[in-house]
């Protein structure tokens, strides 16, 4: 590869946008060339100072306000069904015979795949847990950034000790703990901050057919599961996941044994 | 009910995300806070055409819609004033020696501030690039232009800010 060649790809290698194999190419001209070794650094130093000094703007209270506002005025539109299991039924029955077949189409699919199915289970369930906490603005029941406080919170309230540790030097906050239901079981969560993004951790004993590595996105949000100190890790955020991979590497291989 | 639980579940979680973009877009707070209000409003209209639940890049295509037709009905020449009001919101207050902080906010204030400058094609780009840490892919999707579109204006963003007036010590 020359210097022209590179310079074409230099960006999207410095995105992570090249395959293994460019990626290799360019790596290889990079060692051996320091002009465009100084050009990919200059795209580096532009994105941390970009991370680190551009402002992130937040969703501000009043925004959050108004669209509550909208979506309470749409509901108070619409006919109030005095339970949820009645408006199921009725979306069921109103919903044309296509609806019902998908579902029952989604049902065989779901049982020909059933081992498969129950991780996709567990990864869609944790997203909706962490999308849940995120929206009631119930991130922690116990908020600290001290491990000391929240291991022995969890642990008073589960049949197991899960390892906690901040990581807040490593650029992942501990912000707090809660406990939530994962596959019928009552698990540890921890909460981590990383940057604006927040991290949702669910620790369990490790169970013997969870996957050692997996990774997944759903519906825009991030799945990493792993396995380490007797446990099973499974983190969900809109942190791009790579960052996440990382973290709950580093979560499942270091974790103290307390 | 079913339109606003699907609402809840797959374009609340990116509120901050879309107010985030329509922040950059708009550059100020009031005419953001219209923007993203009326793409809530198209969103929960339009949820079901959100078939592969990707609401991150749905969400931020509808707020990019909303904001350049609010753009051509009260700014069609994009003449806009950054007052630099926005700078003052993101002031560090995790700075302990008053010295250094004056000093970092008035460095973080150049850097927003050519990002702030730079023209709404290549702004966009980078935004959805380096602050919401999007793919090619998902960018061409919510700009709908060719991934090498998205390429070259982020090469060209890149260069202007690194070329910025705005500030001289870019380079590392």
């Amino acid at each position: 590869m020359n210097c022209n060649e590179a310079g074409t790809l230099l960006a999207a290698y410095a995105d992570g946008e090249l395959d293994r194999l460019r990626a290799h190419a360019i790596e290889a001209h990079l060692r051996g060339c320091a002009g465009c070794e100084a050009r990919h650094r200059e795209v580096l130093a532009l994105r941390a100072r970009l991370r680190a000094e551009v402002p992130y703007f937040p969703a501000t209270g009043a925004l959050r306000a108004r669209v509550d506002a909208t979506l309470g005025a749409m509901r108070a539109a619409t006919p109030r069904r005095a339970r949820p299991v009645n408006d199921r039924w009725r979306w069921l029955g109103g919903g044309a015979l296509a609806g019902c077949a998908a579902t029952v189409f989604a049902w065989t699919l779901a049982t020909a795949v059933i081992a498969w199915h129950a991780d996709q289970d567990l990864a869609v369930e944790a997203v909706a847990m962490h999308v849940r906490a995120t929206h009631d603005n119930r991130q922690v029941q116990v908020a600290s950034s001290d491990q000391h406080t929240v291991k022995p919170w969890l642990s008073a309230r589960l049949d197991y000790s899960p390892p906690v540790q901040d990581l807040a030097s490593e650029g992942f906050a501990l912000i707090g703990g809660r406990l939530d239901t994962l596959a019928k079981e009552p698990v540890a969560t921890l909460v981590y901050r990383y940057r604006l993004h927040t991290i949702d951790v669910y620790v369990r004993p490790e169970t013997a057919h969870a996957p050692t590595s997996e990774r997944r996105t759903i519906r825009g949000f991030h799945v990493v599961q792993s396995n380490g100190s007797g446990m099973d890790w499974v983190a969900v955020s809109d942190v791009s996941a790579d960052v996440l991979t990382a973290f709950v590497h580093r979560l499942a291989q270091q974790a103290p044994s307390q | 009910m079913y339109e606003q639980k699907r609402f809840a579940e797959l374009v609340l979680p990116h509120l901050d995300a879309g107010y985030n973009l329509a922040r950059w877009l708009a550059r100020n707070p009031h005419d953001a806070e219209d923007v993203v209000q009326d793409a809530c409003l198209r969103a929960l209209k339009y949820i079901g055409s959100l078939y592969d639940g990707d609401g991150k890049a749905w969400f931020l295509t509808i707020v990019r819609h909303a904001f350049y037709d609010w753009c051509g009905r009260n700014r069609p020449a994009e003449i806009v004033r950054d007052d630099g009001t926005a700078i003052e919101m993101a002031v560090d207050s995790a700075a302990i020696d008053p010295e250094q902080a004056a000093l970092r906010n008035a460095d973080s204030r150049l850097l927003a501030d050519a990002v702030g400058a730079l023209p709404l094609v290549f702004r966009e780009v980078l935004i959805l690039r380096e602050i919401e840490e999007l793919s090619y892919k998902e960018i061409a999707r919510i700009v709908d232009i060719p991934i090498g579109t998205v390429m070259s204006r982020l090469a060209r963003a890149r260069g202007l800010l690194q070329h910025s007036p705005h500030l001289h010590a870019i380079r590392g």
